[in-house]
C-alpha cells in the first residue's frame, strides 16, 4: 500500500512536467485527487485494513493529496503567469512616447513674471495689514500731479514725460502715485495701503525703457510716524522681498510729493558692500523713492497735517522682475510672446 | 554738472581725506555725486623731450622713425607729423597715457616697427587749436619736465553732480552755493567773500555821472528784476590761465576775458548774465517787452527762431537783442575790438522761460538755471562780483555812472515756525538744540530760539521755491546731522484687520484658475494700439476721443476700445511658433465716455488655439468653470453676432454660428466665439482660433456669496436610462435634452445628460440620451420605472425626435 503511494507521487509528478496548459491541468486534478480519482482508488482498497494502518496509510495519503493539491496550484499560477505574460509581450505600449517627446502645442501654464512678483509682495504687505489699492489708468491733472504738490509750473513736470490726451486735461498716469492720491480722499487715519499698477512715460523705448510699466506705490499715515519707523520698515520690507538681511541708506532726493524726500539704497546684494560692477563700486544700490509725505499732499487728501503724518515710498515691479530672473530686455514683458512668457511656467 | 574741488577751496576749507569719501559724504547730506574726476591728468603725463634723430620709415613713405632724448634716456617712435624736426622741443606720451576721448597707448608695431609712445599735437592735449603738427616749445623749455609744469596747469578735482538731484535747489547751481554746502556738512565756515567792504570796494568805483544806458521793463513780461551797469576801456585778451582751467573743467570753452567772465560769474553765483558791446546797444536803451509783432529772431547760434507775441524780448531802441532767459543774439555779442561794455543781470519767471525753452527746443546753461526759480535779491551782487572781474582782467576799465535796475520785486523774508521737539520727534533722533540751531545757522538760515520754539528766517535764496513749511527746515536739520544716524525704530501701530476688496480677490481667483485649472499663460500687452490693427480686426470704433496728444508711434496711439484686437495679434505672433496654445489677459479697455471722459473696462481675455482641432467646445467649458468658481449667477446661450455687447453691432469677425453669449445680471457680458476665418486671414493665422472675454466691470465689486448647501445624502438608489433618438444635424442637443426636461413633468426626473452623439447623414444624426430617476422617499419600482421609460420615449417623440430603429 505504502509502495502504492510512492508510486502514486512520482506518477503524477511526471505527468505534472508534461502539463502545458491549465486544462490539461484542471484534468490532472481530477485524475489524481478528483472524486474517481487515483487517490480515491488506493483508499478504497484500506476498507479492510487494520486501524494502526489505516491511521498511518491515512496520514500519508493526506499528506501525498496537499502534496499535489500544492503543487497543482504552483502549476496553475505558473502557467496563468505564463499566459499573461504571453499576451503582455504581445500588447504593451511604447513608454518612451511621452508629453516631452510630442508636439501637443504649447502646453505650460503660468503667470506672467510681473504677476508673480506682485503676488509676491502684495502678500508681504497683507502679512503687514496693508490695503491694496486700485486706480485708473487714464488720470486727471489733479490727481496725477496737483494732489502731489506738482503745480503747473513745478520744474518736476519736465521730469515726467507725460502722456497726455488731446483735451490736455487727461492723461495716461505717469506713477502709481495717483493711487495714493486717491486713497487718502476715501479713508480717515490711521491707514496704511499699497497701490500697485501699470505706468506710462512718453520715452524712447530700449532694453531697459518701456512706456508701460509697473510700479508698486505704498503709504503708511497715522500719528507721530517718523524718519526712524521708515528706514525700520523699509529694512524688514526689503529683507522679506530679497529673502535676506539688507542694509539700507536713505539719502536726500527731491520728489514734491515728500518731504524730507530720499533715495533709498541697498547695500549691494552681489558683493555685499565690498564693490563690484553692478554697484559701480560703491557697494550700493539706488533702489526706490522714498520719504515723510509731504504735508500739501496730506492737506489734498483731507488730513490735518500738524495732526497725522507718514511715510509713501515707490517700488519699480519690473527692476524687481528683471532682477530676479536676470531679463536682459524690458520690452519682453508687454510683447506676448509666449516663448518669454512660457519660461516661468507654472507647470 | 561739474564741481570743481579747486574753485570751492576758495570759499571754504575741505578736510584732507580722500576724494571718493569727500562725494559720498556730500552724496548722503545734499546731491548725488554721479563720479569724481580728476583733470590735468594727461598734462602730468606728457613730457617735454627734444627729437635727436631721423630716419625714413623703410615701409613707409611719410612715417618716419624718430629719436628723442627726454634728458636722460632716448626713446623712439614712428611718427608721420610734417614739422617733426631734429633740435625741436615737442610733447611726448608715454605708454599707458590716457587721451581726453578715452584713447590708451599700448604697446604697438607701426608699419613693424615698434612705437614707444607717441609724439603730440596741441589739439591732442587739449592746450591749442592747432593740429597741423606737432607742438612745438620754446627752445628753453626744459627737459623731461611735464607739460602740466610747464604751462602752469594745476591738477583738479571735480564733481560730477547729478543734475536730477538738484532741481529743487537754484542755489546749489554756482560754485559758492555749493561751497556753503560743504561748509555745513563739514562744519567749517563760510568765507565771507561778498560782503559789505566788498560791495563798497566795487562801489567806489562808480561815478556820478549819469548812467550811459538807460532801461525799462514794460507790463506783460516774465521779468523779474532787471540791474546793469556800463563799463568803458576794456582790452580784449585772453583770460588768465586759472579761469581757463576752470572753465574747461567746468565744459565751457574758454573765448575771451569778457565772455570767460560772463560764463565764470555764472558757474560761480549760479546766476546768469550777459555781456553787450555797448556800440551794439542801439539809443542807449535797453526794453524788455513782450515780442508782440517781432515774428522771428535769429540767436547767438545763428538759428532763426519763431516767435509768438507773449515771449519776452530784451531789446534796444531798433528791435530784439535776446530772447530773455534764453539766449542773446549774434549783433550784441563781444568782438575784438570791444571797448565799452554794458552788463546785464536780470531774472525772469520760471515757467514762462521753460515754456518758450521748450517750444523753441533750446535749452541752454543760462535757462537751466532760470527754470529753477532764481532769486531777484542775488541779481546785484552778481552785478558788483562781474565789475570786479573785468576791473581784474582790464584794471585801466572805467565804471561809468551807478547801477541802474529796474522791476525789482518786493521782497518779505519768509519766516517759519517750528519746535525742535517736532523736529525731533518726525526725524525720530533726539538732537540738542544747540545742535539744530548750529545746523540752521550754518546753512544761513537766522534763527530765533525761545526754548526751542523757533523763528527761522529763511535765506531768500532759498524760498524761491525749495523751503516754504516746516517739513523743508526738518529736512535740512536730517540731511547735516546724516540719516544713517538715525536708529531704525518699529512703527507703533493699530491692530484692524484687513481683507482684499472683492474686485481684489476675484481677479487673483480667476488668474489662479486660468493657471492652475484652464492650463494657459497669462500675457500683458499695451493698452494702447493703433488704427491700423483696429482695421484689421474690422473694428469700427477707433475711440477718437481716447487718441494721445503724444504719442511715441502710431501703433500705439489709441486706448484700445477691446482686449480683442491686442489678443488677435498677440494670437497671430504666436502661432508662428507653436501648434497650439492658449493664453489670457487679466487687462483694460476703454470706452469713450462724455461725462467722465473714459470709461476704464476690466475684462478677461482667453485665447486658444488648434491648428487643427477646434478648441471652442473646451474654452467653452472652461469659462463655464470659471464662472461657477466665481459663484456668478450667469447663462450662456447661443448668439447671434448682431447684439453682444463686447464687440460691435454685425462685427465680421466672429464666426456666425459658433457663438455662446455669457449674460450675467441679464446683459451680455462675455462671449465665447471663434473667430471668423476672414479676421484670421487678415493676421495670417493659420487655424482655429477661439476667444472668450468676459467684462468683470459691473460685478467685480460684488460679494462671491458660497451658495453651497448641504443636502443629505440619497437614501434609495436611482434608476438610469439610456436612449438613442434621431436629430435634425443642426438641432443643439441642448435643445433635445431641454424638450425632455420640460416635457415630461414628473417629479422623479432627477437629470437628462447626453451620452453620445454620432452622425448618421448630413442631414441626421443619433443623439443617446441618459435620464435619472429617484425618489428621495422610496425605492422606485419596476413598475413605476418602465412606465417613466414609456414617458420619456413618448415626449422625446412627440416633439420630433423619434427612438432610432
Ligand atoms: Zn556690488
Amino acid at each position: 500500500m505504502l509502495q502504492n503511494l510512492e508510486d502514486l507521487k512520482s506518477e503524477f509528478t511526471s505527468a505534472l512536467a508534461e502539463v502545458k496548459d491549465r486544462s490539461s491541468l484542471v484534468n490532472l486534478k481530477a485524475d489524481y485527487v478528483g472524486k474517481k480519482g487515483k487517490l480515491n482508488d488506493i483508499l478504497k482498497t484500506l476498507k479492510d485494513a487494520t486501524p494502526e494502518v489505516k491511521k498511518t496509510l491515512g496520514m500519508k495519503s493526506n499528506q501525498l493529496k496537499e502534496f499535489i493539491l500544492g503543487e497543482i496550484d504552483k502549476q496553475m499560477t505558473a502557467l496563468e503567469l505564463s499566459e499573461i505574460n504571453e499576451k503582455l509581450k504581445k500588447n504593451w505600449q511604447d513608454i518612451t512616447y511621452r508629453s516631452s517627446l510630442r508636439d501637443q502645442g504649447l502646453t505650460a501654464a503660468g503667470y506672467h513674471p510681473v504677476s508673480i512678483i506682485q503676488r509676491e509682495i502684495e502678500e508681504i504687505f497683507s502679512s503687514m495689514g496693508f490695503e491694496i489699492l486700485d486706480g485708473p489708468y487714464i488720470e486727471d491733472d489733479y490727481h496725477n500731479f496737483e494732489a502731489l504738490n506738482i503745480p503747473d509750473t513745478h520744474p518736476a513736470r519736465d521730469m515726467q514725460d507725460t502722456f497726455w490726451f488731446q483735451d490736455m486735461k487727461h492723461l495716461l498716469r505717469t506713477h502709481t502715485s495717483c493711487i495714493q492720491a486717491r486713497g487718502m480722499e476715501t479713508r480717515t487715519p490711521p491707514f496704511k495701503f499699497i497701490g500697485p499698477g501699470k505706468v506710462f512715460r512718453c520715452e524712447a523705448t530700449d532694453a531697459s525703457h518701456e512706456a508701460a510699466f509697473h510700479q508698486l506705490e505704498g503709504m503708511m499715515v497715522g500719528k507721530d510716524i517718523s524718519v526712524a519707523n521708515l528706514i525700520y520698515f523699509m529694512k524688514t520690507l526689503l529683507s522679506e522681498i530679497f529673502r535676506k538681511d539688507v542694509n539700507v541708506r536713505l539719502r536726500p532726493g527731491f520728489f514734491p510729493f515728500v518731504e524730507p524726500g530720499f533715495e533709498l539704497d541697498i547695500e549691494c546684494l552681489i558683493c555685499g558692500g565690498d564693490g563690484c560692477s553692478v554697484c559701480k563700486q560703491s557697494g550700493w544700490v539706488e533702489l526706490l523713492p522714498c520719504g515723510m509725505v509731504h504735508p500739501n499732499v496730506l492737506k489734498h487728501g483731507g488730513i490735518d497735517p500738524d495732526e497725522y503724518n507718514g511715510f509713501a515710498f515707490g517700488l519699480g515691479l519690473d527692476r524687481l522682475v528683471m532682477m530676479r530672473y536676470g531679463i536682459d530686455d524690458i520690452r519682453h514683458l508687454h510683447s506676448g510672446n509666449l516663448s518669454f512668457v512660457s519660461q516661468f511656467k507654472s507647470y | 554738472m561739474h564741481i570743481s574741488i579747486d574753485w570751492i577751496k576758495d570759499f571754504v576749507e575741505l578736510p584732507d581725506m580722500d576724494p571718493k569719501d569727500l562725494a559720498v559724504r556730500f552724496t548722503m547730506a545734499t546731491c548725488e555725486v554721479e563720479d569724481v574726476l580728476t583733470t590735468g591728468e594727461l598734462l602730468n603725463r606728457v613730457k617735454i623731450v627734444e627729437i635727436t634723430e631721423i630716419e625714413d620709415h623703410p615701409d613707409s613713405d611719410h612715417l618716419h622713425l624718430v629719436k628723442f632724448t627726454d634728458g636722460k634716456e632716448v626713446k623712439q617712435v614712428v611718427c608721420g607729423a610734417p614739422n617733426v624736426a631734429v633740435g625741436k622741443k615737442v610733447p611726448f606720451a608715454p605708454l599707458g597715457t590716457t587721451f581726453a576721448g578715452g584713447f590708451t597707448l599700448v604697446p604697438k608695431k607701426i608699419r613693424g616697427i615698434m612705437s614707444e609712445g607717441m609724439l603730440c599735437s596741441e589739439t591732442e592735449l587739449e592746450i591749442g587749436d592747432d593740429d597741423s603738427g606737432l607742438k612745438i616749445f620754446e627752445d628753453s623749455a626744459p627737459l623731461g619736465v611735464s607739460v602740466g609744469e610747464y604751462i602752469g596747469q594745476k591738477s583738479d578735482i571735480l564733481l560730477d553732480i547729478d543734475n536730477k538731484s538738484i532741481t529743487h535747489r537754484p542755489d546749489l547751481w554756482g560754485h559758492y552755493g555749493m561751497a556753503r554746502e560743504f561748509a555745513a556738512v563739514f562744519g567749517n565756515p563760510l568765507k565771507d567773500q561778498f560782503n559789505k567792504e566788498w560791495e563798497a570796494k566795487i562801489k567806489g568805483w562808480m561815478t556820478s555821472e549819469e548812467a550811459p544806458v538807460s532801461i525799462s521793463v514794460e507790463p506783460d513780461t516774465c521779468n523779474l528784476g532787471f540791474v546793469g551797469i556800463t563799463m568803458d576801456g576794456v582790452t580784449i585778451k585772453p583770460s588768465p590761465r586759472y579761469m581757463q582751467d576752470r572753465l574747461n573743467a567746468c565744459g565751457m570753452r574758454p573765448i575771451n576775458n569778457i565772455v570767460d567772465i560772463s560764463n565764470y560769474v555764472m558757474l560761480e553765483l549760479g546766476i546768469p548774465n550777459h555781456i553787450y558791446d555797448r556800440t551794439t546797444i542801439k539809443g542807449d536803451r535797453i526794453i524788455v517787452r513782450p515780442a508782440g509783432e517781432d515774428k522771428e529772431f535769429t540767436t547767438l547760434d545763428e538759428v532763426k527762431r519763431d516767435l509768438i507775441p507773449t515771449d519776452t524780448m530784451v531789446c534796444d531802441a531798433e528791435g530784439p537783442s535776446g530772447i530773455a532767459g534764453i539766449m542773446g543774439g549774434l549783433d550784441s555779442s563781444i568782438a575784438d575790438d570791444t571797448t565799452g561794455l554794458f552788463i546785464e543781470v536780470a531774472n525772469w519767471k520760471d515757467a514762462e522761460v521753460r515754456r518758450t525753452s521748450t517750444r523753441l527746443g533750446l535749452r541752454t546753461d543760462a535757462l537751466q538755471r532760470y527754470e529753477k526759480s532764481l532769486d531777484s535779491q542775488l541779481l546785484e551782487r552778481t552785478l558788483l562780483r562781474l565789475v570786479e572781474l573785468v576791473k581784474e582782467s582790464c584794471p585801466e576799465a572805467v565804471v561809468r555812472g551807478q547801477v541802474v535796475r529796474t522791476n525789482m520785486p518786493d521782497y518779505t523774508p519768509l519766516v517759519i515756525d517750528i519746535t525742535t521737539k517736532r523736529i525731533c520727534s518726525v526725524l525720530g533722533k533726539e538732537i540738542s538744540d544747540d545742535e539744530i540751531v548750529g545746523i540752521l545757522k550754518s546753512l544761513d538760515f537766522g534763527v530765533d530760539n525761545s526754548a526751542g520754539s523757533l523763528k527761522v528766517t529763511v535765506p531768500s535764496y532759498r524760498s524761491t521755491k525749495d523751503i516754504e513749511c516746516d517739513a523743508d527746515i526738518i529736512e535740512e536739520i536730517g540731511r547735516v546731522v546724516g540719516y544713517d544716524n538715525i536708529t531704525p525704530a518699529a512703527p507703533l501701530n493699530a491692530v484692524n484687520a484687513v481683507r482684499l476688496s472683492e474686485a481684489k480677490q476675484k481677479s487673483r481667483k480667476i488668474l489662479d484658475f486660468m493657471v492652475n485649472r484652464a492650463g494657459a499663460l497669462e500675457v500683458m500687452t499695451y493698452p494702447m494700439v493703433g488704427e491700423k490693427l483696429l482695421d484689421q480686426a474690422y473694428w469700427p470704433v477707433k475711440n477718437e476721443s481716447l487718441v494721445l496728444a503724444n504719442a511715441m508711434s502710431p501703433e500705439a496711439s489709441i486706448m484700445r476700445p477691446s482686449l480683442i484686437p491686442s489678443l488677435l495679434q498677440t494670437a497671430a505672433l504666436n502661432q508662428k511658433t507653436y501648434s497650439s496654445f492658449r493664453f489670457f489677459e487679466l487687462g483694460r479697455s476703454f470706452l469713450e465716455d462724455s461725462k467722465n471722459f473714459s470709461n476704464e473696462r476690466y475684462q478677461l481675455g482667453v485665447v486658444s488655439f488648434d491648428k487643427k482641432d477646434s478648441p471652442f467646445l473646451d474654452t467653452a467649458n472652461t469659462m463655464e468653470e470659471l464662472l461657477n468658481s466665481l459663484n456668478i449667477n450667469f447663462r450662456m446661450v447661443p448668439g447671434s453676432s448682431d447684439r453682444n455687447e463686447l464687440y460691435p453691432k454685425n462685427w465680421e469677425g466672429i464666426h456666425p454660428y459658433e457663438m455662446l453669449d455669457i449674460q450675467i445680471m441679464g446683459r451680455s457680458r462675455g462671449f465665447v466665439g471663434t473667430i471668423h476665418p476672414l479676421v484670421c486671414r487678415n493676421f495670417k493665422i493659420k487655424g482655429q482660433l477661439v476667444m472668450a472675454v468676459i467684462d468683470l466691470t459691473d460685478f467685480q465689486d460684488q460679494e462671491m456669496k458660497d451658495k453651497t448647501k448641504y443636502k443629505p445624502l440619497d437614501r434609495f438608489p436611482s434608476s438610469l436610462f439610456d436612449c438613442t433618438v434621431v436629430a435634425d444635424a443642426h438641432t443643439p442637443v441642448e435643445e433635445v435634452v431641454a424638450v425632455l426636461k420640460k416635457g415630461i413633468k414628473m417629479k422623479e426626473l432627477d437629470w437628462v445628460k447626453v451620452v453620445d452623439i454620432f452622425t448618421m447623414s448630413d442631414s441626421q444624426k443619433s443623439v443617446t440620451l441618459r435620464a435619472s430617476f429617484k425618489d428621495p422617499g422610496k425605492t422606485l419600482s419596476g413598475e413605476f420605472i418602465r412606465e417613466a421609460e414609456d414617458k420619456v420615449v413618448k415626449t422625446l417623440e412627440s416633439k420630433g425626435f423619434p427612438l432610432k430603429v
